[in-house]
């Protein structure tokens, strides 16, 4: 039993961190945010995959690192602790481990090494018009056309899907919900951008007209999308709390090192028990996120008995710890914390963007429940 | 990161179950059939565990001791008693007694032949424990003790105490502080047991009057008082990690039975959608304390002590304690107050460690000691915020110079 870092993740954190210190500033992040064309670096894109970031979970023989959910999640704190603008997680996490898991050997064979090497963006389109986490929601047609498929609705919330060259997307055949490969750029695409308080992440509305696909984009059987859906959103669930994660950290370290300078009633306002106390209480709350994150990061790698369970609680207590946190961090600064021009609302609301998907708290609470219940 | 437990740790886990299947007392009367299960703990080889071979103990790794107190929560054994005096005041002397202590105290401790007792707070000196004022005065061949202790556990039942008293009137508050062995079994020593919230006495008021302590008994050197005490309130703050939230584990395994029977409006607790969220809440809360309890077990097995983490620890486990235990008694309503006549289905079988068997009822009211004791939540937040953190001291009177 050794619940810490290995020498190598360390040193990945760590280097993943320095790059991005270096590289993804609050001046980038401000850039990219009112960037009017794709809303993230090229270049910084182009070093990420040749930092070997881009393949990390994928194997060795897709152009992957080979490495397993504690490393993708250590690299994910660093993107929240940033706020990273750009496709990583749609790109890595959403379609990387999704093609992992349920895609074929070709169309793995076709999309990973090209996801790795930075060449092509994915993403998943897994929400509709009802916000419903639970894949047997889906409402999206798949209907038999030709040899091969006509997909019709609207997925909402599809994040980088602007710029991605694969989407997955969850559609009902008739057999059930399935998984299918789209090109966001195919005809009967319509992407309308979604613009929510958090400028670092980028949604479109994705409307899909009679949009006609092969039947080679189909991922595993017709019907048979539901294990692989939930699995990813278990992962999505741990790698979004991973972000959340870094984002409270940055916004502890912040408040921290602003109540140590801020003088008011002729005192440091770190020496008051007021902020103090406060400032520890978010210390102990993203001590128990990181907790959370890497345990189940941990479980879903190595195939834990209680691996869906620490997804859930992990999702659960991030989410509010996140929230929690981040705005605690606008109060111990006061209202410079409530100015667009001091960094801190960059990372209060990127925990806020993610609070909410692949699932809130709430839902996974019940998921929960469900587990040690056996009750519906 | 391997959050597996090796194979090792996992044949040592069965040999423990099976030990405490074949031993374990269906249930522990008073305090004489305690000291029986005690000896028989120690005999095995499951008390005492870290302390050094050499001292009675096993020498064992931190995972083992932990293993064996998580079986022990997982049964519902009963606890062994004189846990101050194997917790804190044997340690205390392991690593601050002289030669002649360690032969004279140490073994009585583990096979609680001789019990302990820790007189540390005050009337006046709670979470300001320094401001102490019961003084040990030089009397040439010994220490004449005069004043009050208070909230001392098991001081009812307690042969010995640890205590601190004021040494030194003119020396600064935490310079002027010495601890020392007292004998409680003298005339000078009257000891009265301190009704709680709880309506039972796990705490007594200790009235010194001209009490002895003999020369050899002070432990370490004079003044030292203050900084030894901070060693020994870290080992409380060490603790029984996993076997804490064990325990927490099986109370909510009841609790979820009781939301089975239980109905609001017609149908189950257990199908409400709000108590449900509650419920979900806790069990992750629950769920994050253990991971947080496998974190601070990484790093006792590699030989580093947590410091100020263990307040952390600390805050963290007793005020989840408070929200856990409210929201039984939530679910339980009026059932979750009686402490007497407690239909089956709604009895919580826990062992408090003075011979009788708990209820919801007293475990709702315990919750509230958590964040008093050893600490307050108020004090560890301080101890948070300065030491890790490394915030700014406050303002206080008692500290001269003010903020830095």
């Amino acid at each position: 039993m050794n619940f810490s870092l290995s020498e190598d993740q360390t040193l990945l954190r760590n280097s993943v961190r320095a790059a991005l210190d270096e590289q993804c500033k609050p001046a980038h992040v401000r850039a990219m945010m009112e960037d009017g064309g794709s809303g993230y670096s090229e270049s910084l894109w182009a070093e990420m995959a040749k930092l070997g970031w881009l393949g990390l979970p994928f194997a060795e023989e897709q152009g992957g690192a080979g490495l397993g959910l504690v490393e993708l999640a250590l690299v994910l704190e660093e993107m929240g602790r940033a706020a990273y603008p750009g496709p990583y997680f749609a790109s890595v996490v959403l379609a990387g481990l999704g093609l992992q898991a349920g895609g074929s050997a070709a169309q793995q064979e076709k999309w990973l090494p090209a996801i790795a090497s930075g060449q092509a963006r994915g993403t998943a389109a897994l929400l509709e018009d009802s916000l419903d986490w639970d894949p047997a929601a889906t409402t999206t047609t798949a209907t038999k056309a030709g040899a091969g498929f006509r997909l019709d609705g609207v997925k909402r919330f599809v994040p980088w899907a602007h710029v991605a060259d694969v989407a997955l997307v969850p559609a009902r055949a008739p057999e059930g919900v399935s998984l299918f490969l789209v090109d966001p750029r195919a005809a009967g695409v319509t992407l309308t951008p979604m613009v929510g308080i958090d400028l670092t992440t980028r949604w479109s509305e994705m409307r899909l007209d009679s949009v006609a696909v092969p039947a080679d984009v189909l991922m595993g059987q017709a019907g048979g999308a539901g294990p692989v859906l939930e699995g990813l959103l278990r992962r999505a669930a741990v790698g979004a709390s991973a972000e959340m994660l870094g984002a409270a950290r940055r916004c502890l370290d912040m408040s921290v090192g602003y109540a140590k300078v801020r003088e008011q009633f002729g005192q440091l306002i770190g020496s008051f028990q007021a902020i103090r106390h406060r400032c520890a209480e978010m210390l102990l709350e993203v001590e128990k996120a990181h907790a959370a994150v890497y345990y189940a990061a941990w479980a879903l790698s190595a195939g834990a008995e209680d691996a869906t369970m620490a997804a859930s609680v992990c999702k659960s207590f991030v989410s509010e710890a996140a929230r929690q946190v981040c705005g605690d961090a606008i109060q111990v600064h006061g209202g410079i914390g409530f100015t667009w021009e001091y960094d801190l609302h960059l990372y209060f609301k990127r925990a806020k963007a993610l609070e909410p998907l692949y699932g809130d708290a709430a839902y996974h609470r019940e998921l929960l429940v469900r587990g040690l219940a056996g009750s519906a | 990161m391997d959050l597996n437990y090796t194979a090792e740790d996992v044949a040592f886990r069965k040999q423990v179950r099976t030990w405490l299947e074949q031993n374990m007392p269906r249930q522990i009367k008073d305090l004489a059939e305690r000291k029986v299960w005690h000896r028989k703990l120690y005999e095995a080889g499951y008390l005492g565990m870290g302390w050094p071979k050499e001292y009675g103990g096993q020498g064992a790794r931190p995972m083992e001791q932990a293993i064996v107190a998580d079986e022990m929560a997982r049964a519902g054994a009963p606890a062994p008693t004189n846990g101050l005096g194997v917790g804190i005041v044997g340690p205390t002397i392991v690593v601050h007694g002289t030669d002649a202590q360690k032969r004279r105290y140490l073994r009585k401790i583990l096979t609680a032949e001789e019990m302990w007792c820790q007189l540390y707070s005050e009337p006046n000196a709670g979470s300001d424990l320094a401001a102490l004022r019961t003084a040990a005065e030089d009397r040439g061949d010994h220490f004449q003790v005069n004043d009050q202790k208070i909230w001392t556990s098991g001081g009812a039942i307690a042969d010995w105490g640890l205590l601190l008293a004021r040494t030194d009137p003119a020396a600064a508050k935490h310079k002027g502080i010495s601890c020392f062995l007292i004998n409680m079994r003298q005339p000078g020593v009257d000891v009265r047991p301190l009704k709680q919230i709880t309506g039972s006495s796990e705490f007594c008021e200790v009235f010194m009057t001209n009490a002895r302590v003999e020369k050899e008994n002070l432990i370490g050197r004079l003044g030292e008082g203050w900084g030894i005490a901070q060693t020994t309130l870290g080992y409380e703050r060490g603790g029984r990690a996993l076997a804490r939230i064990t325990s927490y584990a099986v109370q909510y395994n009841h609790l979820m039975n009781a939301a089975r029977r239980l109905k609001r409006n017609g149908r189950p607790i257990l199908d409400d959608a709000v108590t449900r969220q509650k419920l979900g809440r806790i069990w992750a809360d629950l769920e994050v304390e253990r991971y947080g309890a496998l974190r601070v077990l990484t790093m006792l097995e590699r030989g580093e002590h947590p410091g100020a983490g263990g307040s952390l620890t600390k805050l963290s486990y007793s005020e989840f304690e408070k929200r856990f235990m409210e929201l039984a008694e939530e679910i339980l309503g009026p059932y979750g107050q009686l402490t007497d006549g407690v239909p089956a289905e709604y009895r919580l079988e826990v062992d408090t460690a003075v011979g009788d068997h708990g209820t919801w009822a007293y475990a709702f009211l315990w919750s509230r000691a958590g964040t008093i004791y050893a600490g307050s939540s108020e004090i560890q937040k301080n101890v948070i915020g300065e030491r890790i953190l490394g915030l700014p001291k406050e303002s206080r009177a008692d500290r001269v110079g003010g903020t830095r």
